[in-house]
């Protein structure tokens, strides 16, 4: 899934007939500024980040003024919210807040079904929420194939007591929420608070909306607002991952090739499926190894998505070994991988008598495998070891090339 | 015996005529499975390897009466694939294709629960009775038996590629399986290792169970409580990878939203503490199935 900034997500609201705040964005105390005196009032400030919880980690401002909104946008502008940076900040329209309420769609996976959660106390979190005031939300199961028709969105708001002019307004927003989040392949869509004006007005004053990344295919409209790869790091990608990610959509059909970066780490990691990536990780870890990067590398991957990847992971600063391992194979051509791995081995000069490589690949063509990994000098197993023996080998060899503490 | 497949299952392959279809065709033919017939629109009156090709399931369910579909087909593809399954009457239906948009999943998924239809996937790479030399799906691959042979073991992994691996292992402690089955990795599947633990509870051909398992979802924790209610008696053995993950940066995981409704569930160890609680054999290393193995079944 991928997590669009906010003024994505208001702008797709908007366009689907939700009232939100008026907001700009802007990249300058002086945008800020400009900004905040075309809103012509009162004015929040807050960092956009693909982060939760922004309010609790100081990235939302209040501003009175156009100066003070400039004053308050250069604080949060290059300050690092949860690993990161503000490069902007949206400038929004101060409600004249009369009610907060909390509105959120997502997934039930146990029900295997959409979720509604919604409450007429907003502006907390919804473990708050759960935790201080269970009496006080609605949980709503979504019939996937009913969808959600306006009685159903009236319920919700009856049940939690709402009443009059407002439960029209009220069943009429949630329609839209259910449809935004359905026509866009969300994942999550939360609106909190969901603002009751002193006009009787609803708007939707904050908007967190991630969506799921299987779907772009049929979601144009996104492409621009999500950054492939991004649902799986805690930060922005790194430059390397970044390319990683390249190398994996040079040809998106075959196979997959995954990177994240590490902190630290002295082994370089390139495994597969997932399954054995985990346990992979997991084993060198326990043994006292030190992988620099994790990977998953799988669904038998071309030689240059293989040869792309190898390069990545030995180009991270400090990498003095590779290890290769996948579970026995059922379909992915160990000998593809073979050609790819040594390829970016050879273009790099390293020497696997002085450069620990340690692989275990079994499946497919292994007998082609062995003899070419054999013939680049690589120390080469098959299925006459296991996966945890294999990671074992490779700890060990680090520990003759290096020493103990690493150190060659 | 063995659960869910066995030779008498009557395997129909939707989008036969695709490259990987095609190349699973040949490899499950070859391992002696029967494939009664394929569809893919418009290639009717074709054949692969020998595999008899209609345009439509109706048609072939007309000629061949399949109970048991494996469907090879594009994510964009898949819903109407499971319709279409649903729709001729398929009792068990394996979906092998990986990133299925969650919204066409709960439909699929929604739409075979309530024909009371099985569905193994999506996300899985099959599932195999080596005792009756029935696959369903690229498990195996050319070479089945390296990691597939008959036994008293049944196999449930979260992992497409370490059912073949957790086979191996016991194939190597000397024993083999009853039957194998990739569940699929996705959070959102049709059967669940508790779904799966109820089926080998009742095949006398399973003596123990192996759970491959990874980070996510609250399957081991209804595995667990499905124990203690002695819905399943049988001992299991459970190893859950990804433990390095706790320990990464929260963030790689969001939407407070979801993880409130399924619950504080998802974290390998509290998985691990709640199978022990409920007194299945948790490995710390893989390699101590081949022991733990060894000890439960003699």
């Amino acid at each position: 899934m991928g997590r669009l900034l906010e003024h994505h997500s208001k702008q797709l609201l908007k366009e689907m007939g939700i009232t939100v705040p008026l907001y700009e964005v802007a990249a300058s105390a002086v945008e800020a500024e400009e900004a905040a005196r075309r809103i012509g009032k009162p004015v929040v400030l807050k960092a956009l980040v693909p982060v939760g919880k922004r309010g609790k980690a100081g990235a939302i401002k209040f501003a009175d003024t156009p100066q003070e909104a400039a004053l308050r946008a250069g604080e949060l502008l290059g300050i690092t919210v949860r690993h990161f940076p503000v490069e902007k900040v949206l400038v929004e329209e101060k409600l004249d807040v009369a009610q907060e309420w909390y509105l959120s769609i997502t997934y039930d996976k146990s029900r295997q079904a959409p979720v509604i959660i919604a409450s007429t106390r907003g502006g907390v979190d919804v473990e708050e929420l759960s935790r201080s005031y269970p009496g006080e939300m609605v949980i709503h199961h979504v019939d996937p194939f009913e969808g959600l028709p306006g009685f159903r969105a009236r319920e919700i708001w009856a049940d939690l007591g709402v009443g009059g002019k407002l439960l029209g307004a009220a069943g009429a927003l949630l329609s839209k929420l259910y449809a935004t989040f359905d026509r866009y392949d969300a994942y999550l869509l939360e609106v909190n608070p969901l603002v009751v004006t002193t006009g009787g007005e609803l708007v939707a004053a904050a908007a967190v909306m991630s969506v799921d990344d299987s779907a772009m295919y049929r979601q144009s409209r996104l492409a621009d607002m999500v950054q492939l790869g991004s649902e799986r790091a805690w930060r922005p990608l790194t430059e390397l991952e970044k390319k990683m990610v390249e190398v994996n959509e040079s040809d998106p059909y075959r196979g997959t090739a995954r990177y994240t970066e590490m902190p630290g780490g002295d082994i370089g990691f390139m495994c597969g499926g997932g399954g054995g990536s985990l346990l992979c990780f997991d084993t060198l870890m326990s043994l006292g190894g030190r992988p620099a990067n994790y990977s998953e590398v799988g669904g038998n991957p071309p030689e240059a998505k293989v040869y792309g990847l190898t390069k990545g992971i030995l180009s991270k600063p400090g990498v003095k070994g590779l290890f290769v391992a996948h579970n026995i194979t059922n379909n992915t051509q160990v000998d593809v991988l073979a050609r790819g791995i040594i390829r970016a081995l050879e273009e790099l000069n390293i020497n696997p008598t002085t450069f620990p490589v340690v692989v275990r690949e079994a499946g497919v063509n292994d007998a082609i495998a062995r003899e070419l990994f054999t013939a680049a000098g690589v120390e080469y197993y098959g299925d006459e070891v296991t996966l945890t023996e294999a990671c074992a080998r490779m700890v060990a060899r680090m520990k003759e090339v290096y020493g103990e503490g690493g150190q060659p | 015996m063995g659960i869910l497949i066995d030779r008498h299952s009557r395997i129909v392959i939707q989008g036969i005529t695709g490259r990987e279809a095609s190349m699973v065709t040949k490899h499950t033919l070859a391992y002696g499975t029967r494939i009664v017939a394929g569809v893919t629109p418009g290639k009717g009156g074709q054949e692969v390897h020998g595999v008899p090709v209609y345009d439509t399931l109706k048609a072939a369910c007309r000629e061949h009466q399949p109970d048991t579909s494996l469907i090879y087909v594009p994510p964009a593809f898949v819903y109407d694939a499971v319709a279409e399954a649903v729709a001729n009457g398929i009792k068990l239906i394996l979906i092998p294709t990986e990133n299925v948009p969650q919204k066409d999943a709960v439909k699929c998924l929604n739409l075979a629960r309530r024909a009371g239809v099985r569905v193994i996937g999506p996300n899985s790479v099959g599932m195999i009775n080596p005792g009756e030399r029935v696959k369903l799906g690229a498990i195996g691959g050319d070479n089945v038996e390296r990691c597939f042979v008959p036994g008293p073991v049944g196999v449930i992994s979260r992992s497409g590629g370490m059912t073949a691996e957790t086979s191996w292992m016991i194939k190597r402690a000397g024993y083999g399986v009853s039957t194998s089955v990739s569940i699929g990795g996705d959070a959102l599947i049709g059967s669940t290792i508790k779904d799966l633990l109820a089926l080998f509870e009742a095949d006398p051909q399973t003596r123990a169970v192996v759970v491959f398992s990874e980070p996510g979802t609250s399957q081991e924790e209804e595995a667990a409580a499905f124990i203690q209610e002695r819905g399943f008696t049988k001992p299991l053995i459970a190893y859950i990878a990804g433990r390095f993950t706790e320990n990464m940066p929260e963030g790689t995981v969001f939407g407070h939203a979801a993880a409130l409704i399924s619950g504080n569930y998802g974290r390998p160890s509290l998985k691990a503490a709640r199978l022990r609680e409920a007194g299945a054999h948790v490995l710390e290393n893989f390699d101590d199935l081949i022991p733990t193995l060894k000890q439960i079944l003699g």
